[in-house]
């Protein structure tokens, strides 16, 4: 981590825990935002986060470890999150997901070589009336189909 | 004072109690696994699952509070059904480990399952593989599959030793204990866990392999390690007794005391049990010229007594030294007061013990001798000896083989060699030795009775947890014994055949034991 | 009766902007509950509307908001749960998203209801757009003086603070939710004590899912007997259905409580997609027991649906057809509360995974005669044994699945 990014991520850290009655209960919007700056949050951002909020590292790791959305490894520069619950499965999920398996060249929790895409399978996104669903990053696309899967994927830079 | 029921049979249980504790005290034991009476209660194990009347479902017992008129079952077909579903749970996941486990013999779940399970697994899938060795502390391996997750070790770390080294990581059936990279746990309390954990999930390395439970001989005893006294539980194999060649003490667990030390006990007296088979002082010597003569104790007291009663007569009583160390009994110590001093006028008394150590701020103290306040307080007006006072003396009984002061160690020696006649008493071997002419085998501790005064001043009496092996005899019957052959006030030493009996005098002579 | 309460403007562009909120009527039910009317009669008035909790549960909201005592030196918590994992519902995503304002109007007068200064959105950390939106709604708001410190001139003051969750359903059970938000892993905690008395940060601490606070500005402005009218009795107000699985018309839809099943999924929702059959629908959430086709002639509210053996839940009805096998819909239900389970207690944690192995192995043609009679055992081990609802949410809807479909599922058990 640089010099830069520390100081802004501790000024933000500073800003965030500020609206809690105790500094600890901020460790999740912490976590967020040093992920989004760092991409995952890996030994270095534990201890970082750890030292920020006065926890002790092994509470953060805890926190890491508990919830998915909580990288501790990097991934590539879109995350394809294909939704595997009831109703996207039901709308083709399970063929969508083989299909960016094959187009992509890649299998679950894997990244393409080229660092652009890692394809991962999460639970319900909470916008089934659009399944199948995938979330790129933190950006919903539905009604999916092999051409929009095609689409999307090429809109991407 | 809530009356509650607990099959059917009717129970008096305290305002604020939980049912498991009202069962337990009403000898009605409720299984479980997370609760510990040092925590508040978890409630994730589900194993205390037991009726009430009027509740469709199932509650816990380890968290539910009496209410007057409660009707508990807990052998109902609803609990006994629970609890085998329990069991059938954690054993799917669990490892067929008991022939390589140590806690085979006195795991939870073993003696769960033979007493509420006794069915065949229907598990046909594959069980989750982990790591079997993780090192977690220094003595410590954690043994993931074993492991049913029921937090007791994490929450010692987070309760009591505040130190917040283990936690739990990932969710669901990946959840694992873990530490921080490689922050071993290193707490001088990390041994607490292998013995709370339920099953052989954490293992001490220090007792890993090298017997069954169900060999040992557990006997009650106090650690002596420091003045706090924590209760002990010494375990030993009597089949391997010390002498010629063996090692009697596998482990020594904590005993659960309120007033002392709780549930727990620290590292420095959990593995600290070698002195007890090691470097122990079994022959009685009479060291004449280069030559070490084998003696029976009642030839040693003859003699001893002998050159007592000569300076005795010739008015040099204040060429006879005592020293005294706080690691005797309160017997021994008020034995010692009453026969030197009172008995036959001696003044210089004085009392050398080990140096200080570093104390922790939980239960290890400063102080590394026993009985320190015992000694303080049954012979006030001793200190430790200088040179100086040790080179006025013709005869010297040490008790314990500290002199004074380290730093002065050196000329301590010095003004031991022009003492005439030295006697010895002592448990392990050193170089005092050799400077010496009598050295007389005396028990540890843990080989003996009596009682020993905390920090807290608190008298605490035990027992003999070990057999004392080798010549010798215990310092209280030794001195008794020299009063005796000392002539001194018949009266008042020969009914006194016992620490207990002796302890009943040295109540009702000293107001502070009261 | 057709009366929308909480879509009523969902077709007004911009509604999510305040000036577009207050042009139509926004906000009015706030001046009305701290001008005129005491913290204690708001109370009232919400307890006589039977308003039920919308997340899943339907505890009744006035009654829980009546628990929290009022006598204790502690501050006072409001949790609004907008965590909506539960499978099959999205209604609260299209609440926070399009009507933001709503909600925050119903979280100003709950929280000067029960005494509260202190908010915050637990919002499911995949909803970052709606988490955006609802922040820039409650930077509008605290401009224009509906938050912050004295409101509208009065001594009620409200911070409301975003908090977004990381991918964990349990964060959606409440005492769950109480732990992530003070930043620890989601494990739930022993009732009693129940929140309204130790909550947050051990403080008394009110509980309410979006869609239930986003009523109450109605409930205060049109008073709580309209607020009854527009559903049952005992089941005050409309339900904002979400429909999914094999339907025409896939979406929300906010009808009264009582409105019948058939009717929804087959008027409202266009029928069945693609010329499919009915098998089965689940009707409140994937934690709902399954209902065959011939079981959906039904009232969808709380008590009709839990005498049928189901629950109305979330209102999430997912539609299932006959081409869909039912072993697929077994493996999606068992994968998930497998995969969700935060593993604090024994049942639900090894319970869980164990049966989603058998459905694994049965899914991959390797099932044995009796593996379904093994799942419903241990289904009924984990029922009512759990430490938190989460292990019924998963045992029910299994032990329906087993027990509606147990031939169909037989049928892929090679030597049954």
């Amino acid at each position: 981590m640089s010099p830069e990014t520390s100081a802004l991520l501790r000024r933000r850290i500073e800003e965030t825990a500020a609206r809690y009655p105790k500094k600890g209960a901020a460790l999740l919007p912490v976590l967020h935002l040093v992920q989004q700056e760092t991409g995952c949050i890996s030994v270095e951002e534990e201890k970082f986060v750890a030292q920020a909020l006065g926890l002790k590292p092994m509470k953060v790791r805890e926190v890491v470890t508990f919830y998915t959305m909580f990288l501790r490894r990097p991934v590539g520069k879109y995350h394809l999150q294909v939704c595997s619950n009831l109703s996207c499965i039901l709308l083709g999920a399970g063929p969508l997901l083989e299909y960016l398996q094959k187009k992509l060249g890649v299998g679950v929790g894997e990244t393409t070589s080229d660092g652009r895409f890692t394809l991962s399978v999460v639970e319900c996104l909470g916008a089934c009336e659009q399944a199948p669903c995938v979330m790129v990053n933190f950006d919903y696309y539905g009604q999916l189909d092999r051409e929009k899967i095609d689409r999307i994927l090429e809109g991407l830079e | 004072m809530p009356k509650i029921f607990i099959d059917d049979r009717a129970v008096e249980a305290a305002q604020g109690q939980t049912v498991l504790r009202a069962a337990e005290s009403a000898g009605i034991p409720i299984p479980h696994f997370c609760y510990h009476p040092a925590f508040a209660p978890e409630g994730s194990c589900r194993m205390c699952l037991i009726e009430i009347e009027g509740i469709p479902k199932l509650e816990l017992a380890c968290s539910t509070v009496v209410r007057e008129g409660l009707k508990v079952q807990t052998k109902s077909p609803k609990v006994v059904e629970a609890r085998k579903g329990v069991l059938e749970f954690l054993l799917a996941e669990h490892p067929l480990d008991c022939p390589i486990c140590d806690k085979a013999g006195e795991c939870k779940l073993q003696d769960y399952f033979e007493e509420y399970g006794l069915f065949r697994s229907q598990f046909k899938e594959s069980k989750e593989k982990r790591e079997k060795k993780f090192k977690l502390g220094r003595n410590l391996i954690l043994d993931r599959e074993r492991c049913i997750l029921c937090t007791r070790c994490v929450r010692f770390l987070n309760e009591i030793t505040k130190t917040e080294d283990a936690g739990i990581l990932n969710r669901g059936i990946h959840s694992e204990v873990g530490i921080f990279e490689s922050e071993f746990i290193a707490s001088n309390y990390s041994g607490n866990l292998a013995q709370i954990c339920p099953v052989g999930a954490i293992t001490d390395s220090d007792f890993r392999f090298r017997t069954r439970v169900w060999f040992l001989e557990s006997r009650e005893s106090v650690c002596p390690l420091c003045s706090r006294g924590c209760n002990i539980i010494i375990d030993s194999h009597p089949g391997f007794p010390r002498l010629p060649r063996g090692r009697r003490v596998y482990r020594i667990r904590a005993r659960w005391n309120p007033d002392v030390n709780s549930h727990w006990i620290c590292d420095h007296g959990r593995y600290g049990y070698a002195y007890l088979d090691e470097g122990r002082q079994d022959r009685l010597v009479w060291k004449k010229g280069s030559r070490d003569t084998g003696l029976s104790w009642d030839k040693a007291a003859g003699i001893l007594s002998g050159k007592i009663q000569g300076l005795m007569l010739r008015g040099k009583s204040q060429r006879i030294g005592v020293i005294l160390n706080p690691n005797l009994t309160n017997e021994e110590l008020f034995l010692a007061d009453r026969l030197f001093r009172k008995g036959l006028g001696i003044e210089k008394i004085y009392g050398a013990g080990p140096a200080p150590e570093k104390g922790d701020d939980f239960l290890l103290t400063a102080d590394r001798a026993a009985n320190s306040r015992g000694l303080r307080e049954i012979c006030p007006a001793v200190r430790a000896p200088e040179p100086k006072d040790l080179a006025e003396l013709d005869l010297l009984l040490l008790f314990g083989h500290h002199l004074g002061a380290a730093e002065r160690s050196a000329d301590l020696l010095k003004a031991l060699e022009k003492v005439e006649v030295k006697a010895l008493f002592v448990s392990h071997r050193s170089a005092l030795d050799d400077f010496v002419d009598f050295v007389i085998p005396v028990p540890a501790i843990a080989e003996k009775s009596g009682s020993l005064t905390n920090i807290d001043g608190r008298a605490q009496p035990f027992s003999a947890g070990l057999a004392f092996e080798g010549d010798g005899l215990p310092e209280w019957k030794a001195l008794l014994d020299l009063a005796k052959e000392l002539n001194v006030d018949h009266r008042y030493f020969w009914p006194l055949d016992s620490p207990a009996a002796v302890f009943r005098v040295l109540q009702e002579e000293i107001p502070f034991f009261k | 009766m057709d009366e929308k309460v909480l879509t009523r403007h969902f077709g007004v562009e911009g509604l999510f902007r305040i000036e577009v909120y207050r042009g139509l009527g926004g906000y009015k039910a706030v001046e009305k509950a701290l001008k005129e009317m005491s913290p204690s009669a708001v109370l009232e008035e919400v307890k006589k509307a039977s308003l039920r909790g919308r997340g899943g549960a339907g505890f009744p909201a006035g009654m829980k908001w009546g628990f929290v005592p009022q006598n204790v030196p502690k501050p006072r918590y409001l949790c609004v749960n907008a965590d909506e994992g539960e499978p099959g519902t999205f209604k609260d995503r299209y609440i926070m998203s399009h009507n933001p304002h709503l909600l925050l109007e119903g979280t100003i007068i709950a929280s000067y209801a029960v005494g509260i200064r202190s908010a915050f959105i637990y919002i499911r950390g995949e909803y970052e757009a709606v988490a955006l939106r609802l922040e820039a709604a409650i930077a509008e708001a605290y401009k224009a003086g509906y938050l912050g410190d004295k409101i509208l001139g009065t001594d009620f003051g409200l911070d409301v603070v975003v908090h977004r969750g990381a991918g964990a359903y349990i964060c959606g059970e409440e005492t769950a939710l109480l732990e992530s938000l003070e930043g620890k892993r989601g494990h739930p905690r022993l009732k009693p004590p129940f929140p309204a008395s130790v909550g947050l940060f051990q403080c008394p601490t009110v509980i309410n899912n979006v869609e239930t606070l986003s009523n109450v500005p109605s409930i205060v402005q049109e008073g709580a007997d309209a607020f009854i009218k527009k559903g049952l009795p005992k089941d005050g107000g409309t339900r904002v259905f979400g429909v999914s699985g094999m339907v025409k018309r896939p979406g929300i839809y906010e009808l009264p409580l009582g409105t019948k099943l058939r009717t929804i999924i087959f008027d409202h929702a266009g029928g069945m997609k693609d010329g499919k059959e009915l098998k089965a629908v689940i009707p409140g959430g994937m934690s709902a027991p399954i209902l065959t086709a011939d079981e959906i002639d039904l009232a969808m509210d709380f008590d009709s649906l839990a005498g049928a053996g189901s629950m109305l839940g979330s209102a999430a009805v997912i539609v299932i057809d006959k081409e869909t096998s039912t072993l697929d819909v077994l493996k999606a239900v068992a994968k998930f509360y497998s995969h969700e389970s935060c593993g604090q207690c024994t049942p639900c944690r090894i319970g869980t995974s164990w049966i989603h192995k058998i459905v694994k192995r049965l899914a991959g043609g390797e099932g044995e005669p009796d593996d379904i009679d093994t799942i419903i055992r241990l289904a009924g081990n984990i029922k009512g044994k759990t430490l938190c609802p989460l292990g019924d949410a998963a045992a029910l809807p299994i032990l329906s699945i087993c027990r509606k479909f147990r031939s169909e599922l037989e049928g892929y058990i090679p030597h049954a």
